[in-house]
């Protein structure tokens, strides 16, 4: 299983490492460039413009079942008045392969209808008995609300193409997502993501979130490329929340994710 | 607003939604269409539409006092969803009475295209004196249906004649296919049908020992008011919760929205389709007291099957009904199946417990299978199901499911639920796992291959209607194949998803797009020792629109592009294009609808099939393969008050091709071509 999921680590780091959304868009097929949330920050930076109150939250995350590949994730985001900053970490991988990043994102909120934001990420590669690298990339972001019940995003990550130099097989992607979101009612959350990284396949996302009671949400979605299938609930309680997702993959299995915020 | 105002304002909703009955009662092609759309996701030649358009048929001629019609008649017009039924019977139950159909309109999961729909098959009958009356005169009243029908193929297929002219052909009967129907009912309350059938390459009268028809199929049935709820004496279906344990007859399972995954059972009914596999034959009856209905059945009926190697034990059942060459007629018959069991219910309005039982006998033993993924086969001459089965609503949320047991082997397991989360939003989720050795003769339940057994799944599905304008589906499927299957020599598993994009511009003018894609995987076409799979990828896109011209015409056009790919092989890519002419005047003697198709197929992949309007109950799903172009024309004609004649030809015109078809189908030069009469007398 550990070769496996190393093997597979490796040929999709490309796709999974730059965009580990945070448990809420991963519970809804990892769609998520039109939410708003502190995990926005793992995505879509804009998001957080519409932070009011400064947020923390970690969370970590297993892939496919396997003991030791894993994810661990912190933010931060603190707003004034319409401009919000952010920062990450996320540490990524094996003993023998880990990404970490730290990002920092800067995010402002015109007029409540239209989010602009940018970050910047440095990211650090190293690989038992190859050594290690480390590379800066950009992203720029942009939320917009078409009304009351809609809204339009888009991302881009990486630009520049900037990419590793000597461990060439983990180029950084240059990804796109365009996102929307629709709010049914107040208790149902539609959205989706088309996503296309350079020089690779595009992906579709759907995914949507329903509260159940006041305090209780649950949320499912589905990616169409690979074929993966989404489910999570969250728990609020005053300031802090509670958001568990699991995502499951055709022949790999299940990848559980556990998250907690608090709100200042 | 003043009531004066709301009052002119409901009028006029009442004038321009309620639809105008035409003067022939019959229910029109387009609505069997809009139906069999939301049904089928694929049109399919192995179901039977025939059934589904009688039942529909019987409801535009008697439509359904929504007032008065039990959940069971709701859920036999088919495309009303489990969620949309208990609305209806809660809206009972909590304001008593429609007052008018339009009170559907304050529910929140009927939408308008879904009222304009169901206005077809109900009225709300409001109670007076005059009712009884009309009851009463209804009593007095028998209706017979008699049906003649008679096709053949134009061209001469390779079956029907022998190179050899010492030699017989290998179709021993002639191309002429035949169908004799007969309906009677009185007053709902007692029926009865006899359907006899002769297909193509049969023999009839010509045949050893003047045999007459080849099939003959009919019932005498029951309804009653009392203790006596049904009786079937002769060919009779049953269908009870999910269809793992017990459903012959079609089951629509995934279909373009939420209504067929939840199969919605309405136990013992006569049998009236010309399908020669399945059904039952013997005697069945249902009583009802209090919450608890019960329906024992015994039936005795032949199969036609084939023997395995050692000549003495059955290799494989036959379900095509065609007894055309020597060896169809061999095997005709060959097996006798002795059912009896039991069915017992409890029923309230929110809550139905079920349980089955049953024993099959067989007359001759089953066989061991060759190959290796046939190794948990049924085997022997016995065969016991248990099956319970349970649904359950609670306010927006309805939960179905059923667990079966065939006694010595396997089981299976399906459960779901369906909910609306808001008013324009509903969802599916459901769960089904069967044991590679689970074995039902009459199983119908929720798969991705033909059978339930040998698979696990999980279906997700989303119904949003953003605005009265537009909806969109989705569904996806994931399902694992434990064991092996034919032409898959290792444990497998796959997808599928379905997106349906609906826009509704005006009442005249629709559009859909769809986005269907498959994956699966298969066994190495280059492979011949058998491990490694390969995975196969299909993939639909559809473009349909639908645009009323006048009251008379509609027009309906439809692209749709396929593509294949196994492995690392390159796309193969197929694609076909009709436009359909629909003429439905308001009142005339003659109705009738038309296509004009161009298809051009890479190859047998990436046929496509499509549904084609037909004389009244026959219904036709061509594949349309290779180079070409494909015509037909559907034309009805009143005679007088009870009398009427169809007629159809079709025809298909293949590019550089010298043959059409393949071995005793196959016709020489590139055209095929069908003509069909039918004849229907009431009275």
């Amino acid at each position: 299983m550990k070769f496996i999921s190393l093997i597979f680590s490796l040929l999709y780091t490309a796709a999974s490492a730059q965009i580990n959304p945070g448990p809420r868009s991963l519970a809804m097929g990892s769609a998520g460039a039109a939410l708003q949330d502190v995990w926005s920050l793992q995505y879509n930076q804009s998001g957080i413009a519409h932070l009011s109150r400064p947020v923390f939250a970690l969370a970590y995350q297993r892939h496919f079942s396997d003991q030791e590949l894993n994810t661990q994730k912190a933010v931060f985001a603190i707003p004034f008045s319409n401009h919000v900053f952010g920062i990450g970490f996320q540490r990524y991988g094996i003993k023998e392969y880990i990404e970490q990043t730290t990002s920092l994102a800067y995010s402002k909120n015109f007029s409540g209808a239209l989010s602009l934001s940018i970050a910047i990420k440095h990211q650090q590669l190293s690989i038992a008995k190859y050594g290690s690298e480390s590379l800066i990339s950009v992203d720029a972001g942009m939320q917009y609300r078409v009304n009351e019940k809609f809204w339009i995003a888009s991302h881009i990550s990486n630009p520049a193409k900037t990419s590793f130099n000597d461990l060439a097989s983990s180029n950084l992607p240059v990804t796109l997502s365009l996102g929307a979101s629709f709010i049914f009612s107040d208790k149902v959350l539609l959205i989706s993501d088309v996503q296309k990284l350079l020089n690779a396949g595009m992906d579709t996302k759907i995914g949507m979130e329903y509260k159940l009671i006041n305090w209780f949400v649950i949320r499912g979605g589905l990616s169409v490329n690979p074929f993966k299938q989404y489910g999570g609930f969250g728990l609020i309680y005053q300031r802090f929340a509670l958001d568990v997702a699991i995502s499951s993959h055709l022949n790999l299995g299940y990848s559980p994710n556990l998250a907690f915020s608090y709100e200042f | 607003m003043s009531f004066k105002s709301i009052y002119t304002v409901f009028i006029l909703i009442v004038f321009f939604l309620v639809p105008k009955k035409a003067l022939c009662q019959e229910v029109s092609a387009d609505i069997i269409d809009q139906i069999l759309e939301l049904l089928a996701r694929d049109p399919d030649e192995n179901l039977d539409y025939s059934e589904l358009v009688e039942r529909l048929n019987f409801y535009t001629k008697k439509p359904l006092d929504l007032n008065r019609a039990t959940p069971e008649q709701l859920r036999e017009l088919f495309f009303l969803s489990p969620l949309q039924i208990n609305e209806i019977l809660n809206h009972r139950a909590q304001n008593g009475s429609f007052l008018d159909a339009l009170e559907l309109q304050s529910l929140p999961s009927f939408d308008p295209e879904i009222i304009s729909l169901l206005l077809n098959f109900v009225k709300v009958a409001l109670y007076s004196p005059l009712q009884d009356l009309t009851a009463k005169k209804l009593l007095q009243q028998a209706n017979h249906d008699l049906i003649f029908r008679m096709g053949q193929i134009i061209q001469k297929q390779a079956g029907f004649s022998s190179a050899d002219s010492s030699k017989a052909p290998n179709y021993l009967g002639s191309p002429l296919k035949l169908l004799t129907r007969y309906r009677f009912n009185y007053a709902n309350t007692l029926s009865a049908s006899i359907n006899m059938e002769k297909d193509a390459g049969e023999q009839f009268l010509d045949g050893n020992g003047n045999k007459g028809f080849d099939f003959y199929s009919g019932s005498i049935s029951y309804r009653g008011q009392g203790l006596l709820k049904k009786l079937v004496l002769g060919d009779y279906g049953l269908q009870f919760g999910q269809g793992l344990t017990m459903w012959s007859g079609s089951g629509f399972g995934k279909g373009v929205g939420i209504t067929t995954i939840a199969k919605q059972d309405f136990g013992l009914k006569p049998y009236s389709s010309v399908n020669e596999a399945n059904f039952l034959r013997g005697v069945s009856a249902s009583f009802g007291f209090k919450n608890i209905s019960f329906t024992p059945f015994v039936s005795k009926k032949n199969f036609d099957a084939s023997l395995g190697n050692s000549g003495l034990e059955i290799g494989s059942l036959n379900s095509s009904g065609l007894h055309r060459t020597k060896t169809e007629i061999e095997n005709r018959n060959r097996l006798t199946s002795t059912i009896y069991g039991a069915n017992i219910q409890y029923n309230t309005r929110n809550l139905n417990l079920g349980f089955s039982t049953y024993q099959t006998n067989f007359n001759m033993p089953f066989g061991e299978g060759k190959s290796l993924y046939e190794q948990y086969e049924f085997r022997g001459n016995s065969l016991t199901n248990l099956g319970f089965h349970y649904d359950y609503s609670r306010k927006n949320t309805y939960f179905f499911g059923e667990m079966a047991h065939s006694l010595n082997s396997g089981y299976g397991f399906i459960n779901g639920l369906m909910t609306s989360l808001a008013p324009r939003v509903s969802l599916v989720l459901m769960h089904r796992k069967y044991t590679k050795n689970y074995h039902s003769f009459y199983n119908q339940s929720v798969s991705e291959a033909s059978n339930a057994v040998n698979e696990n799944g999980f279906y997700a599905a989303m119904a949003l209607k953003f605005d009265a304008k537009w909806d969109l589906f989705i569904y996806s499927d994931f399902f694992k194949f434990p064991w092996l299957k034919f032409r898959v020599d290792a444990p497998s598993s796959g997808y599928e998803i379905l997106a349906q994009l609906n826009y509704k511009m005006s009442k005249q003018f629709k559009i859909s797009t769809r986005f269907k894609q498959q994956l699966r995987e298969e066994n190495a076409s280059d492979n011949k020792s058998g491990f490694a799979l390969e995975s196969v990828d299909k993939q639909n896109f559809r473009l349909e629109l639908i645009y009323a011209i006048n009251n008379r015409f509609t027009f309906r056009n439809r692209a749709e592009v396929v593509r294949y790919k196994k492995g690392l092989s390159p796309f193969e890519i197929g694609f076909l294009s009709y436009q359909d002419i629909i003429y439905k005047p308001m009142s005339s003697k003659f109705s009738g609808n038309l296509r004009f198709g161009i298809f051009d197929t890479q190859s047998f992949n990436t046929r496509i099939y499509a549904y084609e309007n037909d004389v009244l109950y026959s219904y036709s799903v061509p594949a349309y393969q290779g180079k070409g172009i494909r015509f037909y024309v559907n034309g009805r004609y009143t005679l007088i008050r009870g009398l009427d004649f169809w007629i159809r030809y079709a025809h298909a015109n293949y590019y550089g091709q010298e043959s059409v078809g393949s071995g005793n189908d196959l016709i020489k030069g590139n055209n095929r071509s069908d003509i069909r009469f039918q004849m229907r007398f009431q009275f």
